[in-house]
Formats: C-alpha cells, sequence, structure tokens
C-alpha cells in the first residue's frame, strides 16, 4: 500500500507530492489556486493561508487535517465564498467563486439550523427558491427525512434535538440542493464519541449513495482516517500543504485493523512535528 | 403538531396563578374599607367602585355626569392609541431594523435619537398644545413619539443580534437580500421585535391618558381629569381599573395578533 511504502522512507519524502493518478481518469471540480490570507491584528500582519493549492476531483472525500490555528476553517469559508481570498482563486468547474451559492454548501461546527422552523421546514429551507411545485418539493423532504433517519421527528424544532439529530438535519437540508461540494467545518467535533462514530458512518453512507465531492476539515486523525480518500496535512504559522496523503486502505475501514492503526500513527507523528 | 413548542406555558392546573395578587389586594381593599381604617373620600369601598363601574359602561336609569359614557370614551381612546402607535411602528420598525443592519443608518441616527430619547414625553405636551391644539393630533402625536423609542431600539437591537450563522447558512443556501430580510432577519430578530411592541404599546396608554388630560371632552384620561375636579374619586379610581383591563387586553391582542401571523413569535417565545 502506497502509505506504508512511504512510511519506510525518509522524513523528507514527506515532503513530496503524492503521484497522480491518470490524468484520463481526472474530472476535476474544485481547485484552489496559490490561496494567501492573512489578518491585521493588533499585533500586526498575522499571515494565515501562505500559498495553499490542490484539486479535488469529482467524488472524492478530502480530509483537510490539521491542528487548531492552522488556517484550515478560514480555507473553508474562502471556498465557501464567505470570505475573499488575500490573492489567489477558487475555481469550481474553472469558473471562480466570488460569493457563497448553493453549489458549496456547508455544514457548520456549531448549530445553524433555523430555531423557529421545523425540522422539515429547515430542511424544505433552500428548495423554496428553486422548487416551485409543492408536490416534488414534499416528496424530496420525505426522501431526505428518510436517507438521515430523522422521518418521525418532521415537526420537532431544532432545540427540542440533540447534537447529532441537528447536524443530520444540517446535512439534509444541503443535500437536498444537490451542490457540487460539500464544505464540513469540524462538523461532529462537539459530539459526543458515540454520535460522532454514527456520523461519520452516516456520511460514509450518503456519500457513497449521492457520491459528493467533500472537504472535511478536522484535527481529529482517527475521523480523517475514516472517512478521506485524501488527507491534506496542514502546517501552522503560517498555514500551507505539507503533505498530501491518499489513503488507500479498503472501506469499510475497521477502526482497530492493524494498517489503520499504521496509518493514524504517521499521521499523529506528522500532526505533533 | 406533534412537537412539544408550548411547554413553557406550563400546566393548565396552575391557571389561577395570575388572578392570585389581584384577588389578594382586592380582599385586602374589602377589609380596609369595610374595618373602616381608610375613610370612603379617600378610598370608597370596592361595591362601590362596581356601581359605579356598572352605571359608566351601561347607564344608569336615574342617570348622572359618567352614565354610559364608556363606549364613547373608550372608543376614543383606543382610536387615539391605535393612530398614535402604528404611527410609531410604521417608522420605528424599519427604521430600526435598518440601523440594526446598516452602519450608516446607525450612525447617521444615534445622536438624534438618544438626544430625543433624555427628553422626557411630557416636556413634549406645552409645545404639542401650541402645534396641534387641543385634541385628537396631540394625543397621537404624544403616543407616536414615546412609542417610538422601545419599538425602534428593539428592533435595532433585534436585528443587529441575529445570529450571522444563520445569515451565512442562508446566503450558502441561494438566498439573496429580499428574502432573507423576511425569512431570516424577521424572524432571527423576533423576540427583540415582540418585546418592543409590547414595551411600546403599554406606554402608548400612559402617554394617551396624558395627552387626554389636557381638556379633550372624551376619552379615558379626560373621564378621570373630569372626576378630579369634581371630587368623584371612585370616578378616577374606575377609569383606573378600566384602563388596567383595556391595556391588559390590548397587550394579550397584540401578542395573539403575532403569534397568529408569525411561526417565529409563536414558536419562540
Amino acid at each position: 500500500m502506497l502509505l506504508q511504502k512511504r512510511q519506510e522512507d525518509d522524513v523528507n519524502s514527506h515532503l513530496k507530492a503524492v503521484p497522480r493518478k491518470q490524468p484520463h481518469s481526472i474530472e476535476e471540480v474544485l481547485r484552489i489556486d496559490c490561496i494567501f490570507k492573512g489578518f491585521h491584528t493588533a499585533g500586526g500582519y498575522l499571515p494565515v493561508l501562505d500559498g495553499v493549492s490542490f484539486r479535488a476531483e469529482k467524488g472524492e472525500l478530502i480530509a483537510i487535517l490539521g491542528r487548531s490555528g492552522c488556517g484550515k476553517s478560514t480555507l473553508l469559508k474562502i471556498v465557501a465564498g464567505f470570505m475573499p481570498p488575500g490573492s489567489g482563486k477558487v475555481l469550481l468547474n474553472e469558473h471562480p467563486v466570488s460569493r457563497p451559492g448553493p453549489d458549496r454548501c456547508v455544514i457548520f461546527q456549531e448549530d445553524a439550523l433555523f430555531p423557529w422552523l421545523t425540522v422539515q421546514e429547515n430542511i424544505a429551507f433552500g428548495l423554496k427558491g428553486k422548487q416551485r411545485n409543492m408536490k416534488v418539493r414534499a416528496q424530496e423532504v420525505e426522501w431526505l427525512l428518510a436517507l438521515v433517519g430523522l422521518s418521525e421527528f418532521r415537526d420537532y424544532l431544532p432545540r427540542e434535538l440533540s447534537g447529532g439529530m441537528k447536524q443530520r438535519v444540517a446535512l439534509a437540508r444541503v443535500l437536498i440542493l444537490q451542490p457540487q461540494v460539500l464544505l464540513m467545518d469540524e462538523p461532529f467535533a462537539s459530539l459526543d464519541a458515540q454520535s460522532r462514530e454514527e456520523m461519520q458512518n452516516l456520511l460514509l453512507l450518503l456519500w457513497k449513495e449521492l457520491s459528493h465531492t467533500i472537504l472535511f476539515v478536522t484535527h481529529d486523525v482517527n475521523e480523517a482516517v475514516v472517512l478521506a480518500d485524501r488527507i491534506l496535512l496542514m502546517d501552522k504559522n503560517p498555514g500551507r500543504i505539507r503533505e498530501d496523503v491518499r489513503v488507500d486502505l479498503p472501506r469499510p475501514r475497521e477502526r482497530e485493523s492493524g494498517a489503520f492503526l499504521n496509518v493514524s500513527k504517521r499521521l499523529h507523528r506528522a500532526l505533533r512535528d | 403538531m406533534m412537537g412539544p413548542a408550548d411547554k413553557r406555558t406550563g400546566n393548565n392546573a396552575w391557571w389561577f396563578l395570575p388572578w392570585a395578587i389581584p384577588c389578594l389586594l382586592m380582599s385586602l381593599w374589602w377589609a380596609v374599607s369595610a374595618t373602616g381604617v381608610m375613610p370612603a373620600y379617600l378610598l370608597p369601598h370596592p361595591l362601590d367602585i362596581a356601581e359605579t363601574g356598572y352605571g359608566y359602561i351601561f347607564g344608569k336609569p336615574e342617570g348622572g355626569p359618567y352614565a354610559g359614557r364608556f363606549l364613547s370614551d373608550a372608543g376614543a381612546s383606543l382610536l387615539r392609541v391605535g393612530c398614535g402607535f402604528s404611527l410609531a411602528v410604521a417608522v420605528g420598525l424599519p427604521l430600526g431594523f435598518l440601523s440594526g443592519r446598516l452602519w450608516f443608518i446607525r450612525k447617521l441616527m444615534s445622536t438624534s435619537v438618544n438626544a430625543l430619547r433624555a427628553v422626557p414625553g411630557i416636556t413634549w405636551l406645552p409645545l404639542a398644545l401650541v402645534w396641534f391644539g387641543i385634541g385628537m393630533k396631540t394625543t397621537i402625536f404624544l403616543v407616536a413619539l414615546a412609542a417610538f423609542f422601545p419599538v425602534y431600539l428593539n428592533a435595532a437591537a433585534g436585528a443587529g443580534q441575529v445570529n450571522p450563522l444563520l445569515l451565512q447558512a442562508g446566503a450558502m443556501m441561494g438566498v439573496r437580500r429580499l428574502r432573507g430580510t423576511f425569512a431570516i432577519l424577521l424572524p432571527g430578530a423576533m423576540s427583540h421585535l415582540m418585546a418592543g411592541l409590547r414595551l411600546g404599546l403599554g406606554i402608548s396608554w400612559a402617554y394617551l391618558v396624558l395627552g387626554e388630560l389636557t381638556g379633550v371632552p372624551n376619552g379615558l384620561g379626560a373621564v378621570i381629569m373630569d372626576a378630579r375636579m369634581l371630587g368623584r374619586i371612585d370616578m378616577i379610581m374606575v377609569g383606573i381599573i378600566v384602563i388596567a383591563v383595556i391595556g391588559r387586553m390590548s397587550d394579550q391582542l397584540l401578542q395573539a395578533g403575532m403569534r397568529c401571523c408569525f411561526k417565529s413569535a409563536r414558536r419562540m417565545m
């Protein structure tokens, strides 16, 4: 396996890029082109992102792994269009991105559901502008409710749901918009261990079914290894991609298997230095 | 609706709780009058008040200065409060919303609003009398002016504190300005808006009486002032009770109306 072979190489080889797949199989959805970003703070200029570039292929699940403060959330906000880059470009299907839109949907870390809408109204919210036909709309909501396992909770308000259920609603309300790219900003970080695992499995299930392109920001090595095809390891101060690791472990991944532990051990070590 | 959205109204067995204090006060009053601790010319007996009130509302066979005037007084007062409060809401709500969202409007308004707010409403009375004369217009002016500030300030605070995450979520789901305003900002600010409207309506009744104390022929405030001059303390108390009851009812009507019109008012309070 690619990763284990690389593990035996010397430390410097970490800096080498992963050899890409054959060009004909690549269908690029997202290209992040040399993004620089910094903030003016009381202590002076603080560079946060320092020339971040990568491409995401269609249907790829990419984890962006780094310690807190490495700029991974900033990167995600720039891709989402909430924040302009200092310089550089984000291209979605070769079109530059300038503002938020339903083609790049975000799952936030905190609860960002509309607290005055029920579960099914939250899920239908984004569709109201797009789908005028009430019948079709109801059908799609029904389908998504079933998909995330919340059919019985359709009339509940967000405040009556657990953290995991809220994130299920958050997933459903963006999946209904059929986004090209799903941007997830540590979406399961505030859940307890059991619900986190449950949500990871649900995400994998949905991904298998709908094969979205997903950027998944996390600081949790195991989460990254469970989910991702590729892990972009980010450095701190300034934030840049140190390593692009392809995870070739077979799915479904056994969290206790030797190969899994090997990969996560190596990433842990890489995060530490 | 399956979700138990109205948990906070509490248990039905406690329906009498809001009436506990009024009942206590009534019995205290009764006791004080019955024992003669307070003479009747200072505090009439509750039954006398009830009789005066009955006559005021339904008329008396023998007539009298206040008999049967209730409908025309209450109608006049409601009209004045309604006009003044609507004016305050029509101007204060959108302006407050704008200043809560746009720094330009906030800066533009800050000095004027806060300086005017510092002026007690009663100081406007002499000026209003000169400008508008005695009657309807003065009262409406005073009511609108007084109700404007709580409505404006709470709308601004509410619009300003809407969770930015909700706006980001809306933006990413393709919601543009106009729909965002009505589908996200307005419900997000609802609890503040509601507080502002209720405060504004409450203060409207206060300034209504102020406006009507100046010699208008009808209205609840006018009755109270008139009764003071004639030394009819029972009538003053009837006026106070009538205003309390109508004020409370209008507050509940306002809340019911908002709940009826807005999901966010129904589900968040």
